[in-house]
C-alpha cells in the first residue's frame, strides 16, 4: 500500500514536507523501481507552480515537475537540453520523469543532470522558511548525496537562456533506446572577438558525481582558437591525469578512453 | 501464397493483448501457500546446518528429507537434485524452500535461515574444467593425412558468452494436492510430460498419481525445457508435506542469476587447406555445463553436428565436451549448441579466406554442400540445399557483395561500415533417432457431437502459434471453419504425450500427425457423433538409421536453412555498432502461417542480434552472476535494430504438413557470424574471435591496434 500526500500547490507541498517525514515524488519513474518499504511520498506531479517553464532576462527556468516530454515541446527549453532529454529512455518514461526528479534521485548518470553542470544552471531550492539560490554543482555532491535540508523542494533549474548555442552532447548507452548511460559528454562553446569566453566539458556517468575541471577550461579562456590549438595536447593531457574514473557496467578504461575521444573531438569540432 | 499460408488472427490473441490471460501468478492467492526458496549463497560447500527460525503456524520449511520419492531430478540424466544433497555445487542451489500464507513473513523466515557451509575448492573458470559430464568423438576420411598434405594450416580459438532467454514471464510453478492423493501441478512450462515424469519420481508415485498442466505461458524460447522439471518437483515436495497448495514464482534477479542460460563455449579449430580448399578440420568443441548436466548430452550433440558448417569437410575430427563447473547449470536456449559452432565455423571460414586472399562469400561458396552430400555425420543431404539462391536473395535485398567489396576499401574519420555474412542450418527436430526411439509422439484428434473437433497433444503454446497452427491443419483437411477446431492447453490427465515443445518439432513433427489425423478423421466422419481418432510417429522410409554412439547417420531428416548479412556502422570514439541493416533469408518450408512465421523469423534474428552484441553475462571469481536485472543485462529493443528485412525461401519437405519445417530456433543462429565479420570488416580486417562483441570490445581493439 502507497502511502503519501497529494499536494495542490507549493505553498500545501511546502507544509507537509516540513510537518512530515516524506519522500517528494514528480513523476516516479525512478521511485517506482526503488519501491522503498515503508516510506511516505508527497505526490508533486499536480502542483502547478512546479509544471511551468518560464523565461526571464537571464533564465530559461524549468519547473521541477516539467517532464521530459513537456520541455521537448517547448520553445523555450535550449536545443543542447532538448538533445539530451530526447535520449532519456523512452517515451512512457519521459511522460513521467522530471527535471527534479532526475536531479532528486542523486545520480551522475542522469541525463539532464549533465546539461545543468555544463550550462553552469542554478536551482531555487523552496521552504516554508524561504528560498535559496545554489549553484548545480554545489548542490550535487555525490552518489545520492544533494544539500538538500529535510523540508526543502526543487523547485526550478535555472538554464542560461543564452551562450548554450555551440555545443557537442554524446551519450553512449548499451543500447539505443532504454539506457542507462554508460559514459556522456557535453561540451559548450563560446567566443567573441577571436578569443574563446567558454568552453566547457562535464562527462557524466563516469564518476560518483558529473565531472567538471574549470580550472583546466580557465587555462583555454581568452586564448584565441590557434593559441589554444598550440595548448591542446597539454589541455587533453590535464584530463587525463585528473579523470580518475568509477568502473560500473564498463570498465574505467572503456570510460576514459571514450571521455579522451570524445573531450579531444569537441575541441576539434570547434577549430582548437 | 498458398491458402495455408494466409495469416488468421492468433487464436489467444485477444485474451492475452487484452491482460485476461491468467498466468500461474494470476490465480486467487486465497488458501494458497507461497513458496520462497533459500539459495546457496557459495558455489561449493558442504552444508553443514540449517538454523530455521521458529515458525508461526501454517509456515513451512521444506528440504531434501521431505521428498517422498527420490531427490533426483529426472531430465537426461539424474544428478540434479530436488533440494541440495550434502553439498551445493553452485551460487543459487536451491536447499530448501520457505513456504506460508504471508509472502512477507516467508521472505522474512527465509532470510532468517542461517546456513552453516564448509566451503570447498570450486571450479570457475571453463579453462581449468577438468570433469566432463559428456564427451563425444566422431569423424570421417584421414585427418592426420590431411593436415601432413597441407599448404598452409590454421588454428584458432573462438568464446562465446552466456545469453539469457530474458522471457516476459519468469519461471513460476504451482502444485495442489487433489482429493484422493493425486497431485495436481501447473504452471509455465514448454514440456507438461517431462514434468510429468520428473515429479512422479520425486513423490514416488505412478503415472496417475500426479498429472501437469502448461498455464499460458509467457516465452519460453527453451528456457522452460527442463528447469520447471526442477521447479515442479520443488513445489510438488512442499504441497506435498505442507497438504495445501503452493506456488513458487522467481523475481526476475532470481530467475536470471540462477536459471539456465546458453552454454558459453570455447572452440578450437584447426584446419588444413590444400590447393586453396578445406581439406580437413581439427575441432575441439567446450561447453561449460555448469553445475549439473541438465539437457547438456543434448544440446552439445547439436552442437558438435554442425561443427563444421554446411560446407563439405572430406576429413573432419571432432572432439565435444560439456564440462562441469561451480555456477548456474546452463540449459536450452533457442538454437540449442548451434549457434556456438556456427559462429566459430563461420569466423574461422572467414578468416582463412582473408588470408587466402579471396572474398569470404566466394570462399565459403565454393565449399557449400548441396543435396546428395555426405553429412557431418555420414548422413546424407536428401532434399535441395537452397544457400545459393538464398544468397543471392540477401545480396539483392542489400547489395552485399558491392558494400562488402566497398567497405574492404580503407576507411577514415570517425565513422567505418562494415557488413558480413552467415550461413548454417537448423537440424529440424529432435537430434538422432530421438523422435523414434525416445519421444514416439502420440497426437489424437477428438470430434464431439456438435461437430467441433478437439487436438490432443501435449505441445505447449509459447508465443509460437501451436494453438493456431495446429487447428489451421485440421480445419483445413476437415473442410471446417478455423472456430470449429481448438486446442486447449495440455493436460497430462487428457492428453497424449506428443512430445515436448522443443527442437523446432512441434509444427513439423505433430503437425503431420494431427494432418494425418485429420485426413482419417475426415474418412470415417458421422455427423452428430463423438469420434476419436490417433497418429503415431513413423520414421520417414529414406532415413539413413543414427548411432548416437559413432555418431553415425542421419542426424535430422531435414534442414532449415538460412542466410543472414548485417551491415553496421562503428563509431571509432565509442566502439557502439550501429546496425545500419539486418538481412534474413529463412527456408523453414511452407510457413503454416504467414504472420506467426515472420514474427518468429523477426524476434529471432533480434535475439541473435542482441547475442552477437550487447548481449553480455558474466560471473566473478566467485561464480556470481551480477548483472541480473534488465537494467544491466541488456537486450535490444525495435530501435537497435530499425532496419530488419526477414525473407522467406520455401523449399518444401514432403514429410512435414504441407511442406513445413522446423522453424522456431533457426532465424537466432547465425547473427554473431555475421555480426562480429561486419565488425572485422570496419575495423579495417582484423581477426576478431568472440561473442558478444561489444563496444567496450570494439574500443579496446580501436585502442590496441590504434585504427
Amino acid at each position: 500500500m502507497v502511502n503519501g500526500y497529494v499536494a495542490a500547490s507549493l505553498k500545501e507541498a511546502l507544509e507537509i514536507r516540513a510537518a512530515h517525514d516524506v519522500v517528494p515524488y514528480a513523476g516516479g519513474t525512478d521511485l517506482m523501481v526503488e519501491n522503498r518499504k515503508g516510506v511516505e511520498y508527497l505526490f508533486l506531479s499536480k502542483v502547478p507552480e512546479l509544471k511551468q517553464i518560464a523565461v526571464d532576462d537571464e533564465y530559461v527556468r524549468i519547473g521541477a515537475a516539467v517532464t521530459f516530454t513537456e520541455a521537448l515541446a517547448s520553445a523555450d527549453v535550449p536545443r543542447l537540453m532538448k538533445e539530451a532529454a530526447s535520449r532519456i529512455a523512452a517515451p512512457a518514461i519521459r511522460n513521467a520523469g522530471t527535471f527534479g526528479g532526475n536531479l532528486g534521485n542523486g545520480s551522475a548518470k542522469a541525463d539532464s543532470v549533465l546539461i545543468e553542470f555544463v550550462a553552469d544552471a542554478k536551482l531555487r531550492l523552496v521552504s516554508k522558511k524561504g528560498e535559496r539560490i545554489v549553484d548545480v554543482d554545489k548542490f550535487y555532491l555525490g552518489r545520492k548525496k544533494l544539500d538538500l535540508a529535510d523540508d526543502e523542494l526543487i523547485a526550478e533549474i535555472l538554464l542560461p537562456k543564452q551562450g548554450l548555442e555551440q555545443y557537442s552532447y554524446e551519450k553512449v548507452g548499451g543500447r539505443n533506446a532504454l539506457a542507462i548511460s554508460r559514459v556522456s559528454f557535453a561540451g559548450v562553446f563560446a567566443a567573441e572577438g577571436g578569443r574563446i569566453t567558454n568552453v566547457a566539458a562535464a562527462f557524466g556517468a563516469v564518476a560518483d558525481t558529473v565531472l567538471r575541471y574549470k580550472d583546466i577550461e580557465a587555462t583555454l579562456l581568452g586564448k584565441t582558437v590557434d593559441e589554444a590549438k598550440a595548448l591542446k595536447e597539454d589541455y587533453l593531457k590535464a584530463y587525463a591525469d585528473r579523470m580518475v574514473l568509477t568502473r560500473g557496467r564498463v570498465s574505467a578504461e572503456y570510460r576514459k578512453t571514450v571521455c579522451m575521444n570524445l573531450l579531444r573531438d569537441f575541441l576539434t569540432k570547434f577549430g582548437i | 501464397m498458398e491458402k495455408i499460408s494466409q495469416s488468421v488472427v492468433k487464436k489467444d490473441h485477444a485474451t492475452k493483448v487484452s491482460g485476461r490471460s491468467v498466468y500461474v501468478a494470476d490465480y486467487p492467492s486465497e488458501g494458497v501457500l507461497c513458496g520462497k526458496m533459500l539459495h546457496a549463497k557459495v558455489a561449493r560447500a558442504k552444508v553443514l546446518s540449517v538454523e530455521v527460525p521458529e515458525l508461526p503456524e501454517g509456515y513451512f520449511y521444506v528440504d531434501a528429507s521431505d521428498v517422498p520419492g527420490d531427490n533426483n531430478v529426472n531430465i537426461v540424466l539424474d544428478d540434479t537434485p530436488v533440494y541440495c544433497r550434502e553439498t551445493v555445487e553452485y551460487i543459487g542451489e536451491p536447499i530448501a524452500m520457505l513456504c506460508g500464507p504471508d509472502e512477507k513473513v516467508v521472505e522474512q523466515l527465509r532470510d532468517a535461515c542461517k546456513v552453516e557451509y564448509e566451503e570447498l575448492e570450486p571450479v570457475i573458470d571453463l579453462r581449468t574444467a577438468t570433469e566432463a559430464f559428456f564427451d563425444y568423438r566422431f569423424g570421417h576420411g584421414d585427418v592426420d593425412k590431411a593436415f601432413a598434405e597441407a599448404d598452409k594450416v590454421y588454428d584458432e580459438e573462438f568464446e562465446t558468452g552466456y545469453q539469457e532467454q530474458a522471457y516476459l514471464e519468469t519461471q513460476g510453478m504451482m502444485a495442489e494436492p487433489e482429493e484422493g492423493g493425486r497431485m495436481f501441478v501447473h504452471g509455465s512450462v514448454q514440456c507438461a510430460y517431462y514434468v510429468h515424469g520428473a515429479v512422479m519420481r520425486a513423490l514416488g508415485c505412478g503415472p496417475t498419481g500426479v498429472h501437469i498442466l502448461q498455464d499460458v505461458t509467457g516465452g519460453g524460447f527453451g528456457g522452460k525445457e527442463a528447469f520447471p522439471s526442477i521447479l515442479g518437483c520443488q513445489v510438488a515436495v512442499a504441497a506435498h508435506k505442507c497438504q495445501k497448495p503452493v506456488r513458487c514464482v522467481f523475481d526476475r534477479r532470481e530467475d536470471m542469476e540462477y536459471t539456465s542460460k546458453r552454454h558459453p563455449s570455447l572452440c578450437r579449430y584447426k584446419v588444413a587447406v590444400k590447393d586453396g580448399r578445406v581439406t580437413a578440420m581439427d575441432i575441439d568443441v567446450i561447453f561449460n555445463a555448469g553445475a549439473y548436466s541438465t539437457l547438456s548430452a543434448v544440446v552439445l550433440q547439436r552442437g558438435i553436428i554442425a561443427a563444421p558448417g554446411i560446407y563439405n569437410v572430406p576429413n573432419l575430427r571432432v572432439h565435444g565436451s560439456a564440462m562441469k563447473t561451480n555456477t548456474s547449470p546452463c540449459g536450452a536456449y533457442r538454437g540449442f549448441g548451434a549457434p556456438q559452432t556456427f559462429f566459430a565455423v563461420e569466423m574461422m571460414m572467414d578468416h582463412i579466406a582473408r588470408d587466402l586472399g579471396v572474398d569470404s562469400l566466394a570462399f565459403k561458396e565454393a565449399h557449400l554442400v548441396k543435396q546428395g552430400d555426405p553429412t557431418s555425420t555420414c548422413g546424407k543431404y536428401h532434399f535441395p540445399v537452397p544457400i545459393p539462391a538464398m544468397i543471392d536473395e540477401v545480396d539483392r535485398a542489400c547489395d552485399y557483395r558491392k558494400k562488402r567489396a566497398l567497405y574492404a576499401k580503407p576507411q577514415t574519420g570517425r565513422y567505418r561500415r562494415g557488413i558480413g555474412m552467415s550461413m548454417y542450418f537448423h537440424g529440424a527436430g529432435f537430434t538422432g533417432s530421438g523422435e523414434r526411439d525416445l519421444i514416439k509422439a502420440v497426437a489424437k484428434l477428438r470430434k464431439y457431437k456438435d461437430g467441433t473437433v478437439e487436438i490432443l497433444a501435449s505441445n505447449g503454446e509459447i508465443g509460437q502459434g501451436v494453438r493456431t497452427t495446429f487447428p489451421k491443419i485440421v480445419a483445413n483437411e476437415l473442410n471446417l471453419p478455423l472456430d470449429k477446431v481448438y486446442y486447449d492447453h495440455p493436460d497430462t490427465a487428457r492428453v497424449p504425450d506428443s512430445g515436448p515443445t522443443v527442437a523446432s518439432r512441434s509444427l513439423m513433427v505433430v503437425g503431420e500427425l494431427l494432418r494425418r489425423a485429420a485426413i482419417k478423421l475426415r474418412e470415417q466422419w458421422v455427423d452428430g457423433e463423438e469420434q476419436e481418432v490417433e497418429e503415431h510417429f513413423k520414421e520417414p522410409d529414406f532415413m539413413i538409421p543414427f548411432y548416437i554412439d559413432k555418431f553415425e547417420g542421419d542426424a535430422y531428416p531435414t534442414y532449415a536453412w538460412a542466410v543472414n548479412a548485417i551491415e553496421v556502422e562503428i563509431d571509432t570514439y565509442t566502439g557502439v555498432g550501429k546496425i545500419l541493416g539486418a538481412y534474413g533469408s529463412f527456408d523453414v518450408g511452407t510457413p503454416i502461417d504467414y504472420n506467426v512465421v515472420m514474427g518468429q523469423m523477426e524476434g529471432g534474428f533480434l535475439q541473435g542480434i542482441g547475442y552477437a552484441s550487447i548481449e553480455k553475462m558474466d560471473y566473478d571469481a566467485k561464480g556470481r552472476i551480477r548483472n541480473n536485472s534488465f537494467s544491466d543485462y541488456l537486450i535490444p529493443t525495435t530501435k537497435d535494430v530499425p532496419n530488419m528485412q526477414c525473407m522467406l525461401h520455401v523449399e518444401k519437405y514432403p514429410d512435414g504438413p504441407y511442406g513445413a519445417k522446423g522453424a522456431g530456433e533457426l532465424p537466432l543462429v547465425g547473427a554473431p557470424g555475421a555480426y562480429v565479420e561486419a565488425v572485422e570488416q570496419a575495423l579495417g580486417g582484423v581477426t576478431l574471435n568472440h561473442a558478444p562483441f561489444t563496444a567496450e570490445d570494439t574500443l579496446a581493439v580501436i585502442t590496441k591496434e590504434a585504427i
